[in-house]
């Protein structure tokens, strides 16, 4: 009988080393990869317990604060729902998106080089305070791109061309991030998509706005010049297809920079075939297509633009008979873009053809108040010469005068821009202005796309881009 | 040193470490160190010493490791306990204190467990009688009818039936063991004993079957289907009965599987949790997830992250089934693993009382209580942890609940009992020997 149990016990026993091996697997070896699975929200929770940083604009108002509430911190938004989809909410339940999921590790105190106040209370095992993050965005230029797209659908980006400073950032319909987890399932299935932050996510078809990058490239190519001569006949037929105007105009003679001002189809898309697909594309490219903007939000909420297929984004190589490249060069056929991204090209032009770097986060600032992180503005790409932009700023300049922009005009500045309209088939247009202004000294470059619009986009999205131009130039400071 | 002046010093070790650990946990969670902290403290060492004093006037050659042992792991529960709902932890006090009233009630009166042999067949029929109770009157809570309602109170019956059936068996297979060790016939060339001694294993997969069809309570079942194998084995040293108890739980279960959703769930999780991550698996999950985040030293008793901001524990029955995962994440991986061993300890003190003991009653008695106590402890941990599927049986001493910590208990005065006529038969004093002949 003894034997029977000393062997009963050996199996027990053995049951629990199989326990703690287990234990060991869970809490030592695996214990990492279990923190980091997705459905793990306890460190979410865990970092409630720290103050969390807040997030100013540039004027030093905070967009998003907290309120301690039986020892956890909430986030609370004093200035209204400012720029929600790019700030990202913080929850619980439902995670971390945007600046907030970005740069969690600051706004926690984990990150390393937060000043000496943070390196102390790690070094002591106590809890860190967060950083603060001093955004670019401007609360005053950002509440009027968002009342100017109240009760629309579409996105308003304005950035600095010689900074690469974002100054607002605009994505309707919006919602209110103190109320996001109450109404998680609504806004997560609103086919309105009120999540998606449009300016960065939202792939659109740029139409005549691309028109811009296809002139960069044809001027740089030597091919066209502002004075080349065209002939317009309503239709031009290639590869067995044709390529019309928009409402089905017809302008006769023309040169290459009335074709811009009143967005000549017929013209571009020739200009398009004596660039040649190899060319186009490589102009897009210059201005940063088939790239994801370096913009410092998390990865997937930044999209590239370029030419799409039914799998995603297309290789630059992708091939193009030039019935495509003529319609391509027109910003149709496969072309997408986010509205930053016509930013970048609005902006590249402004900047005497070299796109700056886009950034949203100013500074980082210790709890202790000192800055311990500062973004130095730094050229992205070249996307072309200093004569080209600026003969591209000239015709940029008639667009906004006597062409299809007049609605873009602001009095006394010298404005620059390219509209675009894009029919989606069901009788609604996609409406685009992309532009800058002062047109001598540019300060402030905007993309603005209203979806769902029965107009153009000389209608709909360029007296938006006015208000948003007027009130950054009206700012006495900005990025 | 005589067993009991070890005890002691072994019990006023257990107690300054227990009250160092609910003091730092009180000051903690009340920002200071009250009076009222070493008032909880010394109560629950006060509980024990009187234990102590019971024991030096009755079974004054009991074990002196099993009750320290025990406290050390009520007081686990206990700083747990408290550490999630305070409030909890005045009630499992005051269940402590009625399960050391049982305690010594069950010394006081049954005086020798020997005597529990003469009745073996009343205390089995205690034991049924509580199990059919349970599936006939027994309140379903989160998909397991296992409760019993009655006077204000929730009664787990299983858990006291638990004792009865080991008592019951123990002495019925004393009585038989000879008879189902000898193969009678052959079967296909094995040799198998007769039927009419076979019977009870049948009537014990009847019984595991009824009470995961009825009661939908594998832990449970497994955990009697378990106790009665080992049991059998220990009684006849015969391995087909372990062949034959896995088979038949194996077609239990196969059985259960097909007809009860509620297990077919639990075993679908422990296989692949992921993709019910916010429905069934969500408990599982997250007890996997707290515990991960323990890492080797733990967080700390009294600052882990347990709650929710809204103070609703993070995994779902905390206090009860997932103590350990509690447990785990505040005192880490080496925190949890002494408390494992903690638990082997008194499984293997347990074992030692059996080898030693001189009758075939005691040892199986003995035996099958340690291995009761060992599979229970098993079951429940595995499952928080992964390593079986779910299910909802409490731990030993730590989990809060009455009818567990009544009951294990009365398990310690029960390997008392058995110690100490050992002890005493081999070398006891002639008073003893007498006053042991006494009772009995």
């Amino acid at each position: 009988m003894n034997r029977a149990m000393s062997r009963v016990f050996t199996v027990a026993a053995l049951l629990f080393v199989v326990l703690v091996v287990n234990l060991t697997w869970l809490m030592a070896v695996r214990a990492d990869w279990f923190r980091a699975r997705p459905e793990n929200k306890r460190s979410i929770a865990k970092e409630m317990k720290i103050k969390r940083g807040d997030i100013l604009g540039f004027d030093g108002s905070v967009m998003a604060g907290t309120v301690r509430r039986s020892g956890y911190y909430h986030r609370a938004y004093p200035g209204g729902t400012l720029a929600p989809q790019l700030i990202g909410y913080d929850s619980v339940r439902y995670g971390r998106s945007g600046i907030e999921a970005r740069f969690n590790d600051e706004l926690t105190g984990q990150a390393t080089g937060l000043g000496v106040q943070n390196w102390v209370d790690k070094l002591l095992g106590r809890r860190p305070k967060g950083a603060h993050l001093k955004l670019t965005i401007v609360p005053d230029v950002q509440r009027v791109a968002q009342a100017e797209l109240d009760g629309k659908k579409g996105a308003v980006v304005a950035l600095d061309p010689t900074t690469g400073a974002l100054i607002a950032s605009a994505s309707a319909p919006s919602y209110d991030l103190s109320g996001l987890e109450d109404h998680w399932a609504r806004l997560s299935e609103d086919p309105g998509a009120p999540l998606l932050n449009r300016p960065t996510q939202g792939l659109y078809v740029p139409g005549s706005s691309f028109k811009v990058v296809t002139a960069s490239g044809g001027l740089d190519s030597g091919k066209v010049t502002p004075q080349t001569k065209f002939v317009d006949t309503g239709t031009y037929v290639v590869f067995g297809g044709k390529v019309t105007n928009y409402g089905g105009a017809v302008y006769g003679p023309n040169d290459f920079t009335t074709a811009m001002t009143l967005s000549i189809n017929t013209t571009f898309a020739k200009v398009g075939n004596r660039l040649g697909r190899t060319r186009l594309i490589a102009s897009a490219e210059h201005y940063g297509f088939y790239q994801t903007p370096p913009l410092e939000l998390p990865a997937g909420e930044v999209v590239p633009s370029g030419r799409y297929g039914k799998k995603g984004l297309l290789k630059p190589d992708a091939f193009m008979d030039p019935l495509d490249v003529a319609w391509a060069a027109c910003g149709q056929e496969k072309m997408l873009a986010t509205p930053l991204q016509m930013a970048l090209v609005a902006g590249g032009v402004a900047n005497g053809g070299r796109v700056m770097k886009p950034y949203v986060v100013q500074e980082v600032v210790a709890p202790d108040g000192q800055v311990v992180r500062t973004t130095r503005p730094e050229q992205w790409l070249e996307a072309t010469g200093a004569a080209t932009a600026d003969q591209l700023n000239v015709m940029m300049q008639r667009v906004v005068t006597s062409g299809t922009a007049t609605a873009a005009a602001l009095q006394g500045i010298e404005v620059a821009g390219k509209t675009g309209t894009a029919e989606k088939g069901d009788g609604t247009n996609l409406a685009w202005f992309i532009g800058f202004a002062p047109a001598d000294d540019p300060r402030v470059a905007v993309a603005v796309v209203v979806e769902d619009t029965l107009s153009t986009g000389g209608e709909a999205a360029a007296p938006l881009a006015a208000a948003v131009l007027k009130a950054a130039l009206t700012q006495t400071d900005l990025p | 040193m005589s067993r009991r002046n070890q005890e002691l010093l072994f019990l006023l070790l257990a107690g300054a470490v227990s009250t160092m650990a609910y003091v730092s946990v009180y000051a903690s969670r009340f920002r200071e160190i009250d009076t009222v902290a070493v008032v909880h403290a010394l109560a629950f060492v006060g509980i024990f010493l009187l234990l102590h004093i019971v024991e030096r006037l009755l079974l004054p050659q009991a074990d002196p490791f099993l009750l320290p042992l025990t406290a050390l792991l009520v007081a686990v529960g206990l700083t747990e306990i408290f550490r999630i709902k305070p409030a909890l932890a005045l009630v499992q006090g005051q269940w402590l204190l009625v399960g050391a009233g049982l305690f010594i009630a069950t010394v006081v009166l049954v005086r020798d467990h020997m005597r529990l042999d003469r009745y073996r067949y009343l205390v089995g029929a205690v034991g049924l009688a509580l199990l059919v109770a349970t599936i006939v009157v027994g309140t379903t809570v989160r998909g397991a009818r296992l409760w019993i309602h009655a006077f204000g109170f929730s009664i787990q019956p299983s858990e006291f039936a638990k004792l009865a059936i080991v008592v019951f068996l123990a002495g019925y297979l004393d009585d038989k063991k000879v008879l189902l060790s000898v193969p009678q016939r052959h079967l296909l060339g094995v040799p198998v004993p007769a039927f009419k001694y076979f019977g009870p294993l049948l009537v014990m997969w009847a019984l595991s079957l009824a009470m995961l069809v009825f009661m939908k309570d594998f832990g449970m079942a497994l955990l009697f289907m378990s106790i009665f194998v080992a049991l059998m084995y220990m009684a006849t040293a015969r391995g087909v009965y372990v062949l034959a108890g896995a088979g038949l739980f194996a077609a239990a279960g196969a059985i259960a599987l097909n007809v009860v959703p509620h297990v077919q769930d639990r075993f679908r999780v422990w296989l692949d949790p992921w993709p019910y991550a916010e429905t069934t698996g969500y408990q599982l999950l997250q007890s996997l997830f707290t515990i991960a985040d323990g890492g080797i030293l733990g967080a700390g008793i009294g600052r882990g992250y347990l709650l929710f901001p809204d103070k609703s524990p993070v995994v779902p029955d905390l206090q009860t089934d997932f103590i350990f995962t509690a447990v785990a994440n505040e005192m880490g991986l080496l925190g949890a693993v002494g408390v494992i061993l903690v638990y082997l300890l008194f499984v293997w003190c347990g074992f030692r009382i059996a080898v030693y003991a001189p009758d075939g009653f005691s040892k199986l008695l003995a035996a099958g209580l340690a291995a009761a106590f060992a599979l229970q402890t098993f079951i429940i941990i595995g499952g928080v942890t992964r390593v079986i599927p779910l299910t909802g049986i409490t731990l030993p001493f730590v989990s809060y609940g009455g009818s567990s910590i009544t009951a294990n208990l009365m398990l310690v005065a029960l390997l008392l009992m058995v110690s100490n006529r050992t002890n005493i038969l081999r070398g006891g004093t002639e008073l003893e020997r007498r006053r042991l002949a006494e009772r009995g």
